[in-house]
């Protein structure tokens, strides 16, 4: 019935003009009738038309009583309401034009910012009811650690342990917290292909409860004896990118290292693994962790703590019932296992271990801990951006709301209800906002690949799924409505609050120009002191930014090509004298090509990551907290860094595998950890916690301090360790050149296939680059904010040159006056200068407060700066002082240039 | 349909002639009554509306009710 109905409705509706012309004749051929009636019963023309009509009614009034009963009349004003809005948006374009640009760019900038945001830090696991999962300790470590207490990285043992005793979870599942970068092959090809490794345990896709696209997923079954399960789960993004969407998948083998693995299934296009932002494209059971390069031997040693342990939570079990069963398992198992070292230190460590549970509904992610921060600060700032641009239409609407004054007088003298035209000033900014909103999200999607490839460090695009979605567009939807109703409500209730015979009368009544600048004047305030506090956060991001790019690395990072060779391929251990050998080779090979100047492999370049362990000089106490970072190098490394000797010697050929084990230490490391007053030189140390003859080494020299993982790090404990001594699978290998980049990168690419044709080679590019990597997130936020600063300045700008237009607009006749009676061209000038001024200064006055508190919150991503930064803050005084008057001074200059007659005679 | 009312209620009723029409759309958007084209007798063009059964049932549902309502303060004025 009630369908019926609406169905009724709606066939009026599109037959609108139909079902008019019908009731127009229908009532058309009523009065006839009754006319004729009339003059039937003798009476004369013109006395029968008027008693039909008479008789009749109101015809206008009725039609649209009879129309408006259809329901439609909402719909109809509101069309209305539009045709009329596009029309005054074409009537002033310029005004459009910037009120379109910069809404554009504020929604498009607080989208952008919002989609990465989303994608990093809120955006839930594509798994089953993800509230549920939680990880063991605060999944924030990868590598591996034989440390007692460790309460995120555990054990393949422990896990298998902790699984079967625990009462909490309905499932356990592990990952490693590694995964590999590996050369693999596909179907016995000689093409290398790098592939993400992921491994798992057999639970894992079954406690995510992911169902595979094709075949199935890695099960229990491929998880229960070491060594004998080469499967493979891929990932439908590597399916497409590696074997173009191959339908018969299921038939394909991957080759990585020596083993060959079947492919079983593949995972659903929307799974990408649990951790934001790193996507592998290779799912293997755990049993096969040993075949995978870097072989990592740790599927029965209890002490090979590797492992995230992540569990689905039981329903109806609480988070505390959980973390105190998870606790007690914790002593029971690793106290139990046969190989545990129970000495003082280590029982120490572990009773003091306490195991937290940590939500992981959005899952993991290691990029959210370096770009939550930076993001937040982003989203406030271009939030600011766009209070600013709301301001600013608000302002632009106000004056424009002003100048249509008797338009509204005389609507509403015709009978128009204040509500209406209400209505029709909101239609107008809303029109305005969602045009303004749809070019944002245009701008935003362009935006979201340009951030993207800004937090990108390496060649590779992060994998983070950015593209525009329903909630995107919804935010997107919320902050166009919301900016709406922010700008137009207020200029349209302040136009139509009419004096109607003021107005009418002309509305140049000298009462109605200062009555109605006061909240434009709040208006220039409050975005003189926004933009204040984005200048000088940009400036202090900016700074901070260069006092980073100038820190002293101890390096001279010029010069120097880097690349990344995969060295698993060989199939060789790091030991093997034949691997030791082919470095060398590599080496010297390269060293003497022309334009090079020295060559050197090392396990860690700059921002590498580290292996490090306590050590124990001799004569000395040693400390638990002291930890050494270890680099194997090759010989020329020192020179190939350009790294300062300060004392001793370098090594060199006679530094081999049998000789006298020796290392070479940083100056920081030789002032605090010996002995003072004894040169460290031909002094002893032991590397490890054991003092076994294996781990003694003589220092042999001393190097000046270096930066070794970030540029903001203090000085290191670093020692160097000659590669024969202690054999490492080299990836990273460093030249230092002269010349041509692209010529020596393809020469010494083509050295390195000369001694080994199959050897990948990745990741080429300068040190200077690699050191710029580390920073790339500082990066992002000055220049962003730096941007948006630049943005809001200038929105500002706009601002403050609209309202005095405006206002000299409509003190052209008192100007006039001035004028008349003596007042100099000069003294105009000023009359409006100084209202800039003063606006200029409360707004600063109101600014810098909030500046100094605000400078405090990002005080801990800042570097090199400390307490308030004059140079900052009086440099965006000055610069907005600066801008602002120029944008005052085009109004004034016209004030001055008023000619009294003309402004008299309009009067 | 007005001359049908002023004629029955023997002039005591008038009604607006043209305030039939929003009456009329009101019933059309119920369903109660169509409308279409024909011919009268003094071979002019008009509209003619027609109950539907729906129509009908809501006729007698009002006349009903209308009737209690009547009798009811049929019955007050009587008592008074």
């Amino acid at each position: 019935m009630l369908f019926d109905e609406a169905l009724r409705r709606l066939r009026m509706l599109f037959q609108g003009k139909q079902f008019q012309n019908e009731l127009d004749e229908e009532m058309r051929l009523h009065l006839e009738l009754r006319q004729e009636h009339h003059l039937g019963s003798g009476l004369s023309r013109d006395a029968a038309r008027s008693a039909a009509n008479r008789q009749f009614g109101n015809i206008t009034s009725i039609q649209e009583t009879s129309y408006r009963a259809w329901g439609w009349g909402w719909l109809e004003s509101l069309l209305q309401d539009l045709r009329y809005g596009i029309r005054s948006i074409f009537r002033s374009p310029a005004l459009t034009l910037v009120a379109l640009l910069s809404l554009a760019l504020a929604i498009g900038a607080n989208t952008a910012i919002f989609s990465l945001l989303d994608a990093i830090m809120l955006r839930s696991l594509p798994v089953k009811n993800p509230t549920q999962l939680v990880v063991l300790g605060e999944g924030k470590e990868a590598g591996t650690t034989d440390r007692y207490g460790s309460t995120t990285l555990y054990s393949y043992p422990f896990y298998r342990q902790f699984q079967q005793k625990n009462l909490v979870f309905s499932d356990v599942a592990a990952i490693l917290s590694m995964w590999s970068g590996v050369h693999g092959t596909i179907d016995g090809s000689d093409q290398t292909v790098l592939m993400k490794v992921q491994p798992v345990s057999g639970t894992y896709f079954s406690m995510l409860g992911v169902q595979p696209a094709i075949g199935r997923a890695l099960a229990e079954t491929d998880d229960t004896s070491e060594g004998d399960h080469p499967v493979a789960f891929i990932s439908d993004a590597w399916w497409k990118r590696g074997l173009a969407s191959d339908p018969a998948v299921l038939h394909r083998k991957i080759k990585l290292g020596t083993t060959t693995f079947d492919i079983v299934g593949v995972a659903p296009p929307e799974f990408f693994g649990t951790k934001v932002g790193e996507a592998p494209d290779i799912w293997v059971p755990m049993s096969m962790m040993k075949s995978v390069p870097p072989n990592w031997d740790g599927y029965k040693d209890n002490f090979f703590q590797s492992m995230l342990i992540m569990g689905r939570l039981k329903p109806g079990v609480s988070s505390e019932q959980a973390t105190s069963n998870v606790n007690v398992l914790y002593q029971q198992i690793i106290r139990a296992f046969p190989d545990v070292n129970l000495n003082p230190k280590n029982t120490a460590d572990l009773s003091k271990a306490h195991v937290v549970l940590t939500p992981m509904a959005t899952g993991l992610s290691n990029l959210r801990y370096s770009f939550s921060e930076p993001l937040k600060i982003l989203m406030a700032v271009t939030a600011l951006v766009l209070l600013i641009a709301c301001a600013n239409i608000a302002n632009l609407l106000l004056a424009r709301s002003t100048a249509r004054l008797r338009e509204f007088a005389v609507r509403q003298a015709l009978g128009a209800r204040r509500i209406r035209i209400v209505r029709q000033l909101l239609t107008e900014s809303l029109l305005l906002a969602l045009l303004g909103g749809l070019l944002g999200v245009g701008l935003a999607a362009f935006a979201d690949r340009l951030l993207l490839r800004l937090i990108s460090d390496g060649a590779d695009i992060l994998p983070l799924d950015v593209s525009l979605n329903t909630r995107l567009l919804l935010f997107n939807f919320a902050v166009t409505v919301a900016t709406a109703v922010l700008f137009g409500i207020v200029p349209a209730l302040r136009g139509t609050r009419v004096e109607l015979t003021d107005a009418l009368k002309d509305g140049r009544g000298p009462s109605s120009g200062s009555s109605r600048s006061p909240l434009g004047k709040a208006l220039i305030v409050t975005q003189v002191a926004i933009s204040l506090v984005l200048m000088v956060g940009a400036l202090l991001f900016l700074r901070s930014l260069v006092n980073l790019a100038n820190v002293d690395t101890g390096f001279n990072r010029q010069g120097v090509l880097r690349l990344q060779i995969d060295s698993n391929v060989t199939g060789l251990k790091g030991s093997d004298p034949r691997m030791i050998a082919m470095f060398q080779e590599i080496e010297q090979r390269v060293s003497a090509l022309p334009g090079v100047k020295a060559a050197s492999f090392a396990s860690f370049l700059f921002g590498q990551g580290s292996w490090n362990t306590h050590i124990h000089v001799v004569g000395m106490t040693t400390s638990d907290n002291v930890n050494i970072k270890h680099n194997v190098i090759g010989n020329a490394y020192f020179a190939t860094m350009h790294i300062p000797l300060l004392a001793g010697r370098t090594f060199g050929p006679q530094d081999t595998s049998t000789s006298r084990r020796v290392a070479i230490i940083s100056e920081h490391m030789a002032k605090t950890l010996f002995p003072a007053g004894v040169n460290p030189i031909g002094h002893h140390y032991f590397i490890g916690n054991d003092l076994l003859p294996i781990n003694d080494v003589e220092v042999i020299g001393i190097v000046k301090d270096v930066k070794f993982h970030n540029l903001q790090e203090p000085p290191q404990y670093i020692d160097y360790i000659p590669n024969p001594q202690h054999p490492w699978g080299y990836g990273s290998f460093a030249v230092r050149y002269d010349g041509n980049f692209a010529a020596i990168s393809n020469a010494v690419q083509q050295t390195i296939h000369s001694i080994d044709r199959t050897l990948p080679i990745y990741d080429v590019t300068t040190l200077d680059h690699a050191v710029a990597r580390t920073i790339t997130n500082q990066r992002l936020v000055a220049q962003l904010s730096a941007f948006f600063g630049l943005l809001a300045v200038f929105l500002s700008c706009i601002g403050i040159y609209g309202l005095m237009s405006y206002v000299v607009g409509r003190r052209t006749n008192e100007i006039g006056i001035r004028i008349a009676i003596g007042a100099t061209r000069a003294n105009v000038r000023w009359l409006v200068m100084r209202e800039i001024v003063l606006l200029l200064a409360v707004g600063i006055a109101v600014g810098i407060p909030i500046t100094l508190a605000g400078s405090r919150i990002v005080a801990n991503m800042l570097f090199g700066l400390h307490g308030i930064d004059w140079v900052s803050l009086l440099g965006s005084v000055a610069a907005l002082l600066l801008v602002g008057l120029l944008a005052g001074y085009l109004p004034a200059q016209r004030a001055s240039r008023v000619d009294p007659m003309i402004a008299l005679r309009y009067e | 349909m007005a001359n049908s009312i002023q004629q029955s209620s023997d002039d005591i009723l008038q009604v607006e002639e043209g305030s039939l029409y929003p009456a009329l759309q009101r019933m059309l958007i119920k369903g109660w009554v169509t409308a279409e084209w024909g011919v009268t007798s003094g071979n002019r063009r008009a509209r003619y509306y027609r109950l539907t059964p729906a129509g009908r049932k809501q006729l007698v549902l009002e006349l009903s009710q209308f009737q209690r309502v009547f009798g009811a303060i049929n019955r007050v004025i009587q008592i008074a």
